[in-house]
């Protein structure tokens, strides 16, 4: 990924020194290991800021949603993707923004890291070609850099975005990656070890909403969540409540998720938050043999309305 | 130790329709148990917290004042889900009161000087109960001249219709009302309050100012205030903000370092000038 | 206390207290209501969730109701009166709840379902050997051997634990717990050695005790136009925080009408959302100064000390790497005044 760094600083500097951007959002190093920030940049002297590494893990198409400045982003292929879901949904004015495409070769996944040192603490870790290095007081592991990498990108084909203005460092080709193998634990469960399963992941939310507001589609002025005229639903971390949120934005993102695993990573209690979606990712696949967030043009399945649809679920 | 979390039943004895709009009622209400009626002492520019049991609770203004002896009255605008609730209720519902809270008008620093009273719209509820606390005959002495000015948006969204007509018969008070466009048959003033206030310019000397109203009167009006000379250790505005506890505890009603619920709802305008503009 | 006698303690503890201890589930670790027998943690950095809600519960029922033909049932909440333990609560967290019992006992009217439960409680804390690189204790006012909202300190020394009384409440429950062994003066010595280490070893250092005034007058700088810009409003730093403790009220019904708070966060936007729809806080803008501001400026005036004891959490977890140690020091050093000119 770091091939790309030199590129996407070049061509930040080329759009704010001919300003053809306000503004460029980007990742900047952060402060602890394993972690990069959004930052936002717009001066030329401050470019030399922008990162790329696979620990930009933010999905930064957030933070062009309702913005009227014309801004240059750095986005992944998942990032991308939401751009173009956003776009579509007019949430992003397509004209106002310059989409940096840079190539992903996979993000690394915080937890998998910290359940792999049982409660010592990552004092330093450096990634080189396919190995990580991990530190920390009494020891220092050189392990493999795909045991690491977040499940979403496991499985994800579209390491190149799909979608983009300017392209930077190599492209990396399509991969014939078997998008849906996370789910199928999840379907070779009964129902009933299916709602066991989902009750026990569940019962550890606290409701910080950090899914929803990490989500490149939970755009909505006033969230369900938040509505009390009427009120929905229960407001308290008991389950059926904690339950009736998560599925409701699980229908809300459904057709339009695009798997960037923002809201598994963001989860502060290790909630795989992004198994529902992808097994309704998959539906929409099977039944629509649609994948969001490639084209701007195309309408999603669940945004038209066709006579000869089969309703069967109506009956 | 005391819980202040727990409310005091009480039933609604009457309920009138304040307004054409049908959105404000004026509830008034008998406590339950005697004995909690003798805890609410309350001082005019305090609130409560009313419970809609079933809805929920929020914070309203006392519109009565404690010369009203054996009742309580509340002046509700039906907003929220606690408020239509209330709305919904019919006399002799019973319903839950916690309080009273906040710090309420400065009855002693206006002993013995002249009260000037501006209020608009909705806000004229705790104005009303400070308004009635003066011209009780109990205390009228103590104060010095009375001047009321009270807006609307048009005749029929003046609260309070049935005080105003015996207000204006008595001589001991300058009561000025006025509404926003003129309409027909209307007797009274007409214009916005701080056009009103500029006009009536009510003297500073030996005074004090008492302000409610939506934010985009107390604007307007705060130039003339200063302009007439009222200084901004004499002038109180009572403010509104989103409040749960009532006690200070939630977090929610803060203005920099002081709670709207228990520093406030009442501060001087010197106080509010040195506090963040963020209210 | 020789360590392998914690199942004792716990067990001795269970009898007349309800104790809560860090229990490790998969690679987290909470604080639990354990059992004799329970298996529990204390060779952990710090909780996931911070101790405070064991005081101050996500959901709390104020008390139950009736809604009758002719009237309403009101149902007290029951008498707070179970002994707690927090057995194993880290100093930066006691000191927490030092700070919350001062805010919450403060005023016309205490909270009194907080205050009556940290009356009731007994804490049995245990100090920090080694602090990680995102403690930031001292620069609260605070140590890794701390001792603030402590009545019993437990200092690891290898095999043992040494157990200093604090308070009043801890030399009572030390009394009743006779087969503890008098410690040895080179045990005393270790423990002195060990705290001493372990404040050398907190290498965040941030100038929390100058910040104050700095913020003193800066409501209006641009800074908060800046700063603000990554946080995507969620309550992971609200909600893992040990001080935070905003909270809102309202009726739910199950089988019975309840009157419930539930935490609520000052980054949410319709936190001070007007019934009208005016919002005084509209922007992420406001919402983060209101926190910064809060823990230190309006608490430390209203107060004393700032509303932040330096564990880290918000630091960890949140979803942007939104760090409060470099917003606390870029205010203290006035970078954020330069930057913005």
């Amino acid at each position: 990924m770091h091939n790309a760094e030199e590129s996407i600083r070049e061509a930040a500097k080329k759009l704010l020194s001919e300003k053809k951007v306000d503004l460029i959002v980007g990742h900047e190093q952060g402060t602890l290991p394993l972690r990069t920030t959004p930052c936002f940049i717009d001066k030329v002297e401050d470019v030399p800021k922008l990162v790329w590494n696979e620990n930009c893990d933010a999905n930064l198409s957030k933070y062009l949603i309702g913005r009227k400045e014309r801004m240059g982003v750095v986005a992944k292929g998942c990032d991308a993707r939401s751009i173009a879901v956003c776009t579509f949904e007019k949430q992003i004015v397509r004209d106002n923004v310059v989409i940096i495409g840079a190539p992903c070769s996979g993000l690394i996944d915080k937890k998998k890291v910290r359940t792999k040192l049982e409660g010592k603490e990552l004092l330093e870790a450096t990634i080189e070609d396919e190995q990580i290095q991990l530190k920390g007081e009494g020891f220092e592991l050189v392990l493999p850099k795909k045991d690491f990498v977040c499940s979403s990108c496991l499985t994800c084909r579209h390491k190149t975005p799909p979608i983009y203005d300017v392209f930077a460092g190599t492209k990396v080709p399509e991969v014939e990656a078997d998008e849906f193998s996370d789910v199928a634990d999840l379907e070779a469960k009964s129902s009933k070890e299916r709602w066991t399963h989902f009750k026990e992941a569940l019962d550890k939310c606290i409701r910080c909403y950090a899914c929803r507001d990490v989500c490149p589609l939970c755009y909505c002025k006033t969230c369900f969540v938040d509505q009390t005229m009427p009120i929905w639903f229960g407001k308290t971390t008991d389950l059926s409540d904690t339950m009736i949120y998560h599925l409701v934005r699980a229908f809300h993102v459904a057709g339009r998720c695009v798997d960037c695993g923002a809201c598994s990573r963001a989860c502060p209690m290790n909630i795989n938050l992004r198994e529902l979606m992808k097994k309704t990712e998959k539906i929409m696949k099977e039944r629509y043999n649609y994948t969001a967030g490639l084209s701007l043009e195309k309408v999603p399945p669940l945004g038209e309305f066709k006579m000869d649809d089969s309703q069967e679920f109506i009956k | 130790m005391d819980n202040p979390y727990i409310p005091s039943p009480a039933a609604i004895r009457k309920i009138t329709v304040e307004n054409e709009e049908k959105d404000i009622k004026t509830f008034e209400l008998v406590f339950n148990d005697p004995e909690d009626l003798k805890d609410f002492r309350y001082k005019c520019g305090q609130f409560a917290e009313i419970s809609a049991f079933g809805a929920g609770e929020c914070p309203i203004g006392i519109a009565s004042s404690p010369t009203d002896e054996g009742y309580i009255q509340f002046t509700v605008k039906k907003v929220g889900v606690v408020t239509t609730a209330l709305h919904n209720s019919e006399e002799g519902t019973v319903i839950g009161v916690r309080g009273p809270f906040g710090n309420g008008f400065p009855l002693k620093a206006m002993e013995g000087r002249n009260v000037v009273i501006i209020g608009g719209g909705f806000a004229f509820t705790t104005l009303r109960s400070l308004t009635n606390f003066i011209l009780h005959k109990t205390n009228r002495d103590r104060f010095r001249e009375l001047t009321v000015i009270y807006g609307a948006r048009n005749p029929g969204e003046l609260l309070y219709k049935y005080d105003l007509q015996t207000w204006k018969q008595r001589d001991d008070i300058s009561l000025n009302v006025t509404i926003d466009q003129a309409v027909p048959n209307w007797t009274g003033l007409v214009g916005f309050v701080p056009a009103v206030l500029k006009e009536l310019a009510p003297s500073s000397d030996n005074a004090i100012a008492i302000i409610c109203g939506p934010p985009i009167m107390i604007r307007f009006i705060m130039p003339v205030i200063s302009e007439l000379g009222f200084s901004p250790e004499d002038t109180f505005l009572s403010l509104e903000m989103r409040m749960k506890c009532g006690i200070g505890k939630c977090g929610r009603c803060n203005i920099g370092n002081k709670f709207v619920c228990k520093d406030g709802p009442v501060f001087t305008y010197k106080e509010l000038q040195m506090m963040p503009k963020e209210h | 206390m020789e360590k392998k006698r914690i199942p004792k303690l716990i067990k001795e503890l269970t009898k007349e207290h309800e104790v809560f201890a860090p229990v490790k589930k998969e690679s987290l670790v909470f604080f639990e209501k354990v059992s004799p027998g329970s298996e529990i943690s204390l060779d952990f950095q710090n909780t996931t969730k911070s101790p405070k809600e064991v005081l101050f519960p996500q959901t709390e029922i104020l008390f139950t109701y009736d809604i009758k033909k002719n009237g309403v049932e009101i149902e007290k909440a029951p008498e707070l009166r179970k002994k707690i333990a927090l057995l194993g609560i880290r100093p930066c967290d006691a000191k927490a709840l030092s700070l919350l019992d001062k805010f919450f006992s403060s005023g016309d009217h205490k909270d009194f379902y907080f205050s009556e439960k940290r009356r009731n409680t007994t804490t049995i804390g245990l100090a920090c050997n080694r602090p990680i690189s995102t403690c930031f204790c001292t620069s609260m006012g605070g140590a890794p051997f701390g001792k603030e909202g402590m009545d019993l300190l437990l200092q690891d020394i290898n095999d043992k634990y040494l157990i200093e009384t604090v308070t009043e409440k801890g030399d009572k429950l030390v009394e009743k717990l006779p087969w503890l062994e008098d410690a040895e003066k080179a045990d005393i010595e270790k423990a002195r050695d060990l705290a001493r280490d372990a404040e050398r070893a907190v290498t965040s250092e941030i100038s929390g005790m100058s910040v104050t005034k700095k913020l003193d007058g800066m409501f209006d700088n641009p800074l908060w136009d800046q700063i603000y810009k990554k946080c995507l409003g969620c309550g992971v730093c609200t909600y893992l925080c040990p001080t935070c403790c905003c909270f809102d009220v309202l009726d739910e019904a199950t089988t019975k009408w309840k009157r419930i708070r539930i935490w609520d966060s000052c980054q949410f936007s319709c936190f001070t959302l007007q019934g009208s729809g005016y919002n005084p806080r509209p922007s992420g803008k406001e919402r983060m100064r209101q926190r910064i501001m809060h823990k230190f400026n309006y608490f430390p005036k209203n107060h004393g000390e700032n509303f932040c004891v330096g564990c880290g959490r918000c630091v960890q977890e949140c979803p942007v790497n939104f760090d409060i140690r470099e917003v606390v020091e870029g205010i203290s050093t006035d970078i954020w005044r330069k930057k913005n000119g």
